[in-house]
């Protein structure tokens, strides 16, 4: 359905993307990972044809970018990240403001628009004005945009960004429905959300592709390392220094108060150690876990620069 | 077309939601109506030559150029740079439509607001009628010179707005295009070069409007600001192609 060769983005010296080429199936809700600034945006946005690439093709739905720019963006469904919208239409005078721009005959009109207002729960708020509505609605509105004129394929750039829990639920929820009938680009950087609603994932970093496959392939393909969670009471204070010297822990890092996280290479169990180590420094512990690489640790061997864990922070907040 | 008139639409409608649009037209109409006043009673004076009153109106005064060079630029300040700014743009630009269909739906909507404004005067035109007898056709002319001043006006007022992502900016722009583009033209009244002096007399905007006051229409200042118009839109929807996306 989309059909991406050797895209590449430059602007004067700086190169954005380099050459990336895939291929999104028709059906598919493929994840587009990646750190901020890796050029996810500039990618979407060329595909969309509002940004015209330095080089390389794309084909959407068999229409060539370069030959038919306006043909390409009738047949997607673009959600740009943060939805801007104008804040003096109404919902309902914005939807159809957006069904004659794409193209959408007269006599389908209504049945488009309730078709969207129902499918994206707006039918409560058509009558208001986008500008008084809440991020979460305002989100929505931006969703039944770009499903109004039946477009095979959706484009969603950072869909749940700033959304609060409930929101991002429901919106989740409407990207899996829709990706029943639709084939989808989802970019994110969100990565429980990806696990969830894609079947395929893409990373890219520094403009480049540097892992493609289903989110169960890349967990057990590409990560080195896996985490042991270790709770001590009563541990004294060289806890720390200790437990990095158990071999095969490349790092130790400090979640809480006797609370520590490990970095371990694959395959080595060092909970055995961790619990003798306890037992001879007379420290009380209260946990003890080792968790299945996710698709975090993938995500962050691949994007990170020096092949360590980054800082604690960072792991937290993905 | 239906496209290019969606979007002239949703730009009629945005002015029209805006307190903007509401104050433009109050500060016109005060405006106007003050200048009004003020040449009927100076024609009321035994003392002044007697004049069509409806051709100082249209462009006779330093006012109606004050007025124009200042409002225009009001109008059309939004257009562009606020969906740069905002990202509206990136909304509409991968909409199957073009640049020149952005441009020129934004450029009639400016342009239609600013015939508009101008629909309240029809009521000097019926006052006067009522006190005398009026000749119809340098009426005519006279808005229709109005209409294609607009035209010049709104294409600079686009085109700055094109290049700024702040309003104020684009307006201050259009300000400074609008008062080049206007003076240009008097400096045939400094030059004793003949070829130059015919050049300018084409540029020459008093000289217009006085023209189609005066009810003569003559082509060239058809010609000339439809041209000039025509050449700004191209250059902002150049700009805008340009811009996208930074």
């Amino acid at each position: 359905m989309i059909e991406v060769q050797q895209l590449s983005k430059r602007y004067f010296d700086r190169e954005v993307v380099r050459s990336v080429s895939f291929f999104v199936p028709e059906g598919e809700v493929l994840g587009f990972l990646g750190p901020n600034g890796a050029g996810k945006t500039t990618t979407m946005r060329m595909i969309c044809a509002y940004l015209p690439p330095t080089s390389g093709t794309v084909k959407v739905a068999g229409v060539d970018l370069a030959e038919d720019p306006l043909g390409v963006r009738a047949r997607i469904g673009y959600l740009p990240e943060n939805v801007a919208l104008y804040p003096e239409m109404r919902v309902e005078e914005f939807l159809r403001f957006r069904a004659a721009i794409e193209g959408v005959s007269r006599k389908d009109v209504p049945e488009r628009l309730a078709y969207v207002l129902e499918r994206c729960m707006l039918t409560d708020v058509r009558r208001q004005l986008i500008g008084t509505l809440s991020k979460g609605y305002r989100q929505r509105v931006g969703l039944a945009a770009a499903l109004i004129h039946k477009p095979p394929v959706l484009i969603l750039d950072e869909p749940t960004v700033g959304l609060d829990p409930r929101q991002i639920v429901k919106i989740r929820e409407l990207i899996v429905e829709l990706g029943r009938d639709h084939t989808v680009i989802l970019s994110t950087h969100i990565l429980p959300e990806v696990e969830q609603i894609c079947q395929r994932v893409l990373i890219i970093d520094d403009g480049r592709i540097v892992a493609d496959g289903t989110p169960d392939a890349l967990r057990t393909g590409f990560s080195g390392l896996s985490a042991v969670t270790v709770e001590l009471e009563a541990a004294d204070l060289g806890a720390e220094e200790l437990l990095a010297r158990i071999a095969g822990v490349e790092k130790v890092e400090r979640l809480a108060a006797g609370r520590f996280q490990l970095a371990v290479r694959d395959g080595k169990s060092v909970r055995r150690e961790v619990f003798r180590l306890a037992v001879e420094r007379n420290w009380l512990l209260t946990e003890l876990t080792q968790s299945v690489p996710s698709l975090e640790d993938v995500f962050l061997r691949l994007t990170t620069r020096e092949e360590t864990l980054p800082e604690a922070e960072e792991v937290q907040h993905g | 077309m239906g496209k290019l008139w969606a979007i002239v639409k949703r730009e009629l409608i945005a002015y029209f939601s805006s307190p903007l649009a509401y104050v433009v037209l109050t500060a016109f109409l005060f405006v106007n109506g003050f200048v009004f006043w003020l040449i009927v009673a100076y024609l009321n004076d035994p003392r002044t030559r007697a004049m069509a009153p409806l051709r100082l109106l249209f462009g006779g005064t330093m006012y109606f150029w004050l007025l124009l060079l200042f409002v225009v630029p009001v109008i059309t300040m939004r257009l562009l740079a606020e969906e740069r700014r905002t990202g509206t743009l990136e909304l509409l630009l991968t909409a199957p439509v073009t640049e020149g269909q952005v441009v020129l739906g934004k450029f009639l909507a400016a342009w239609l607001f600013y015939l508009f404004l101008w629909l309240p005067t029809l009521a000097y035109v019926a006052i006067l009628a009522s006190y005398a007898t009026i000749d119809p056709g340098p009426v005519a002319a006279g808005y229709l010179g109005i209409a294609l001043l607009g035209l010049l006006f709104a294409s600079v007022g686009v085109f700055t707005s094109s290049l700024a992502k702040n309003q104020i900016v684009a307006a201050i722009f259009a300000f400074a295009a609008l008062v080049v583009v206007f003076s240009v033209g008097l400096v045939e009244n400094l030059v004793t070069n003949p070829a130059l002096k015919n050049a300018l007399s084409y540029m020459n905007l008093w000289d217009h409007m006085d023209d189609f006051a005066k009810g003569l229409v003559d082509t060239r200042r058809l010609v000339y600001p439809v041209s000039v118009a025509g050449l700004f839109l191209f250059l902002s929807m150049k700009a805008l192609e340009t811009v996208k996306g930074r």
